[in-house]
């Protein structure tokens, strides 16, 4: 049973590796406004299923990393409830990456569901 | 039926999970031990970022209720530790350019610096420390004496914890630049101090906290390693593109390097030249080298200085 938990945790662990930024830049891509870590968690807490349901402290990394990449622009505001909150927009070359991952995401998708398509367990 | 075991695991449901947003931090601290001080920073900060947004989204709810909520959600502090010692790894591998493939050689290993993009932000880092250097150094200067000299007079004193506060602020500012330039992983951001705290507290916790003392004494050190590799940085430049190209300029018929008077290239005899190209460009190579090694001793007293103890 361990065993079986652990080749399942091991699948979501390599799923999410790739699927949570793409995630989190189309909730940037698609928000009015910057947005800070708690909010985009938010965000994707109500939506998420599956790998996006994960612990949300995993996205704040991600969210560093993609700005360190130049992916995502980012300002700090002071706040009345905590410590100063780094705002994120996303930029750019964020969109035209996020563009070709998603034609990437779409054909994998596609592909997959193709191939477990009258797959019966 | 065993009651007193299930009163007894009632009795203490703290032992799962922290209690307030401080403990839960001090948890998530212990969980981190051992684990690069920079990265314990950055967590120990998204963590309270997270916590302070869902108490405020929950007004009414004790900090033991929020935290028990979030459990779930952002994950307890050990799950949150090891979410962030793994993602550090698989970061570090993912977003730095690829290793260039060890050369083996020892002429290979001594040009082949000139392939890392690493040497050249270091040795921007020399040439830039000496403006930084003097900065610091003036800023800590003035800081210094103006707010103890008017400690005598009330207004030393917030003007002394203004000029501690702006310190902290600057020693973000340059582990930023240390971590850009010389790739030495710095906090990404700022030194938070527990908000439960009155303010007077808080003041008190920035003088009993060392770090603010060891990055005023990085901040005095700055101006004279800044002048040091500022020195290194332009001589070795200048001394080696001279030697390199100054015989080619000579061929043109334009340029001299004089010492005292004393026309080198005039004065030697046409066949040292190339010698003199070659010299130069191993003193090219070993200032390459020298750069990437003050790289790396600056990051380590940056780290050392700048990023809390333990």
């Amino acid at each position: 049973m361990t065993d079986f938990d652990n080749q399942l945790r091991k699948f979501q662990k390599e799923l999410s590796a790739g699927t949570v930024s793409l995630a989190l830049l189309a909730v940037l891509a698609s928000a009015a406004e910057p947005m800070y870590g708690y909010q985009i968690a938010k965000r994707l807490e109500r939506e998420g299923e599956g790998v996006l349901s994960g612990k949300q402290s995993a996205l704040y990394p991600v969210l560093r990393n993609l700005g360190a990449g130049g992916l995502l622009d980012s300002h700090v505001e002071p706040s009345v409830t905590g410590p100063p909150r780094r705002y994120y927009r996303i930029t750019e070359t964020g969109l035209s990456v996020l563009r070709e991952w998603v034609m990437a995401w779409r054909a994998t998708r596609d592909s997959v569901d193709s191939v477990l398509q009258g797959l019966v367990l | 039926m065993n009651t007193t075991a299930a009163t007894g695991s009632f009795a203490r449901p703290d032992s799962a999970l922290p209690q307030s947003i401080p403990d839960y931090l001090d948890r998530l601290r212990a969980a981190l031990a051992g684990a690069d001080k920079a990265l314990i920073q950055d967590a120990l900060y998204d963590a309270e970022e997270y916590l302070r947004s869902e108490m405020a989204e929950n007004p009414g709810q004790s900090e033991a209720e929020v935290i028990a909520a979030v459990a779930g959600s952002y994950g307890a502090p050990d799950e949150v530790a090891e979410i962030y010692r793994d993602t550090e790894v698989k970061v570090q591998t993912a977003l730095r350019p690829p290793a260039p493939k060890p050369r083996k050689s020892l002429l290979g290993r001594f040009f082949g610096v000139a392939a890392e993009p690493r040497t050249y932000a270091a040795l921007f880092y020399m040439l830039f420390s000496l403006a930084t250097g003097i900065f610091y150094f003036t800023w800590v200067n003035v800081g210094v004496s103006l707010s103890l000299g008017l400690l005598v007079l009330i207004i030393g004193v917030p003007l002394l914890i203004l000029f501690l506060g702006s310190v902290r602020i600057l020693s973000l500012v340059e582990g930023r630049l240390v971590e850009v330039m010389l790739g030495e992983r710095m906090p990404r951001r700022p030194l938070y101090h527990n908000r439960e705290r009155p303010l007077l507290e808080r003041i008190k916790d920035m003088f009993a906290d060392p770090r603010t003392w060891t990055t005023l004494i990085y901040m005095l050190l700055m101006l004279p390693l800044g002048i040091a590799y500022f020195t290194v940085a332009v001589t070795g430049l200048s001394v080696s593109l001279s030697l390199i190209f100054f015989p080619l300029l000579r061929l043109l018929g334009i340029g001299t390097v004089q010492f005292d008077g004393y026309d080198v290239f005039m004065a030697w005899e046409p066949w040292s030249w190339p010698v003199a190209m070659l010299i130069g460009v191993a003193l090219l190579f070993a200032t390459l080298h020298v750069a990437r090694f003050v790289g790396k001793f600056h990051g380590q007293i940056a780290k050392h200085l700048l990023v809390r103890l333990g």
